[in-house]
């Protein structure tokens, strides 16, 4: 019980917000994508590239702001590229998404080398922090609980702001609905006169816009550090709550949230002395459970296909062995 | 032109054009291309031990690019051969100092836990995909994470050496598998490696089951048509798939580490599905592709200590090579999918 009252408190729900932040702003990135008829797998590697230029660009500027456009800027690149290659070359997305991923890995590895000498992690050199905005009469009005809403960096207040304004594109935008269009109707979308290219260009690029500043919070926000691979897999979290949110922002909030508090959970658990190990993979089987657990909800449709699979396999007597006769 | 000449000819292009972009990266990092990629050649061919330290660092590629194979001719991405690799090496350490075994025996033993531990780790992703359409991408690349960090666990609370690194203890000399030579590491593991890439060739090539396979992936409409369960076939694909996985861990535990250390094998499981991609899916063009990311990664140890480049440069490099390989496999399409119908699923 002890344990519990002190796992469950106001800190905790800070906590949770604070890392409900970085993947909420990359999962509303992805829900650009999403939206637009693209899985973007990339999502991992746009943020790994936002967070180490943010870091080279806070330190270039002195200035946290200029990191933070720098970060923005390399997710951009990153974006341009997935875009170029599967919109226009219509490349195949995973292919291109993991190879952008596992090139953002090994290019801040190799440039962190280059630059810093260094292998592993990039800490101190100057990189400037995001400033922590404090809410004015926060603590008047709200006494201990004033931590809520007050003394967060700017992105976690624009990673929650967002959310009603992503609800507010969708609904009320004209670019908004041709983007919806184009990923459920593209046919639609075509007799309409919308270019699927361009608005998919557009999607792509704004989801390296949101990747980016969630790259950027990850390394100018509560920490300011570069580390190899610092992204850990939030990215690919990300994909998992677009797939069974459908890229509608409430649902992606929801989600995030669910994330959020694993990861805080996890890191509260760590100063009770379980085994780390164990406690670091809880949020990836969280994302696990909750994609399979949502596939498993969403089967009405898929349970006919199956029905009628099997109608086909009880007709058929040797299902595995005739396709060979006539079509080879 | 053949079809065959012209895909080599096609992805011969795309890796100069990658390597052309390496180069410009290199540049950029102050380091001379020629340099480095003369330090990589010498890395990975300079000498009889270089050469064999190559095929040494080709073997994991080979066999994880084999799994990758066989999960794309089913028409699915199984990006979870990194996390199968660790639980393979980690079940074959298990028997390997745990059980103890007659020789020979005890290797196979090792071989066959590693197999049914990559396996196993696939199987549910593999079964929520194909029952309930849950992306295989997502859950695959999320239980990679998982597996290092159980495997970890487990090395270090539950079997670490006494006074050690994080690794177990080492396993019994009954379960190694033989060496090749005696000046290096390379052991029977590169010919199970050249026999699985030559058997699923075969079997993709001249059996019924293997057809299926390749229908169910290329075009699904059509082998159900045909008669294939295709949700079934996909299933076992996977589950193949994985086995291969966890065998390449395996093998690298039995052949090479001796142990289950964490970390041992960082990558293998993407390189191989790489290798697997630039193949386009033939385990006859894996040999190929796995034995070039093996001097890659060989050279790149020597560019280390010669170069001021790190040798993830290499990674940039292969990611290029994807990247380039990608564009250009739909050029060569361009214009069958029309509009909007792009699903990620082949």
């Amino acid at each position: 019980m002890e344990v519990l009252t002190s796992l469950i408190n106001v800190a905790l729900i800070v906590a949770t917000l604070r890392t409900t932040a970085p993947i909420l702003l990359v999962a509303l990135g992805g829900s650009f994508t999403t939206k637009a008829g693209i899985f973007n797998i990339g999502l991992e590697g746009q943020m790994l590239a936002g967070a180490f230029f943010a870091v080279l660009g806070s330190i270039w500027t002195g200035s946290a702001w200029g990191g933070v456009l720098c970060g923005v800027a390399a997710a951009l690149v990153f974006a341009y590229v997935f875009a170029l290659l599967v919109v226009t070359f219509r490349a195949n997305e995973v292919v291109v998404g993991l190879a952008l991923n596992i090139l953002a890995g090994g290019m801040t590895i190799s440039l962190m080398k280059a630059i810093f000498g260094t292998r592993g992690s990039i800490v101190g050199q100057g990189i400037v922090g995001l400033p922590k905005i404090q809410i004015p009469y926060a603590r008047e009005l709200l006494g201990s609980w004033a931590p809520l809403v007050s003394g967060y960096t700017p992105l976690v207040y624009i990673a929650f702001l967002s959310v009603p304004l992503f609800v507010l594109f969708y609904k009320r935008t004209r670019l908004g609905l041709y983007i919806r269009v184009v990923g459920e109707k593209p046919e639609a979308a075509e007799a309409l006169g919308i270019s699927i290219t361009r608005i998919r260009y557009i999607a792509s690029l704004l989801c390296g816009l949101f990747a980016g500043l969630a790259g950027a919070h990850l390394s100018l926000g509560y920490i300011t550090m570069f580390t190899e691979n610092m992204s850990s897999g939030r990215g690919f979290m990300a994909v998992a709550i677009l797939i069974f949110s459908n890229g509608d922002p409430l649902r992606v909030l929801a989600g995030c949230l669910l994330f959020g508090l694993a990861d805080a959970f996890s890191l509260r658990l760590q100063t009770f002395g379980y085994p780390s190990y164990l406690i670091l993979a809880v949020p990836y089987l969280v994302a696990l459970t909750a994609l399979f657990a949502l596939s498993y909800a969403a089967r009405p449709k898929l349970i006919r296909e199956t029905a009628d699979s099997m109608r086909r396999f009880l007709r058929a007597e040797t299902p595995d062995s005739r396709p060979t006769e006539g079509s080879r | 032109m053949s079809p065959l000449m012209r895909t080599i000819l096609g992805q011969v292009i795309a890796v100069a054009f990658a390597l052309a972009l390496g180069s410009i990266v290199i540049l950029l990092i102050d380091e001379s291309p020629i340099r480095v990629f003369s330090t990589l050649m010498r890395g990975a061919f300079g000498d009889v031990t270089r050469i064999a330290g190559t095929l040494l660092q080709t073997t994991p590629i080979l066999i994880t690019g084999v799994a990758a194979c066989i999960a794309l001719r089913g028409g699915m991405f199984n990006v979870g051969v990194e996390g199968q690799l660790f639980m393979g090496g980690f079940a074959a350490a298990l028997v390997g100092f745990a059980l103890p075994m007659p020789p020979g025996i005890h290797m196979l033993a090792g071989l066959i836990a590693a197999i049914c531990a990559g396996a196993a780790w696939v199987a549910i992703p593999a079964w929520f995909r194909v029952r309930f359409n849950a992306n295989e991408v997502v859950s695959t690349i999320l239980s990679n994470y998982v597996a290092v960090l159980f495997t970890s666990y487990f090395t270090i609370f539950l079997f670490k050496r006494p006074g050690g690194w994080s690794e177990t203890p080492p396993i019994a000399s009954s379960a190694y598998l033989p060496e090749l030579f005696d000046f290096s590491r390379l052991n029977w593991g590169l010919l199970i490696g050249l026999a699985l890439a030559v058997g699923a060739a075969w079997y993709f090539r001249n059996t019924p089951g293997g057809y299926a396979i390749s229908m169910t992936g290329s075009a699904p409409k059509f082998a159900e048509y045909g008669g294939v369960n295709i949700r079934k076939r996909g299933f076992w694909v996977l589950i193949a798939s994985g086995a291969v996985g966890g065998l390449a861990g395996g093998v690298e535990t039995l052949g090479v580490h001796h142990r289950f250390m964490e970390g041992f094998a960082p990558g293998f499981g993407f390189d191989g599905l790489i290798a697997a991609l630039l193949a386009n899916g033939s385990p006859i063009g894996t040999i190929a592709t796995a034995l070039f990311f093996g001097a890659l990664r060989s050279g790149s140890l020597l560019l280390e200590t010669d170069t001021s480049a790190s040798r993830e440069i290499i990674t940039v490099i292969q990611a290029f090579i994807i990247l380039s390989v990608s564009a250009q496999f739909l050029v060569r399409r361009r214009g069958d999918a029309q509009g909007g119908e792009r699903r990620w699923k082949f």
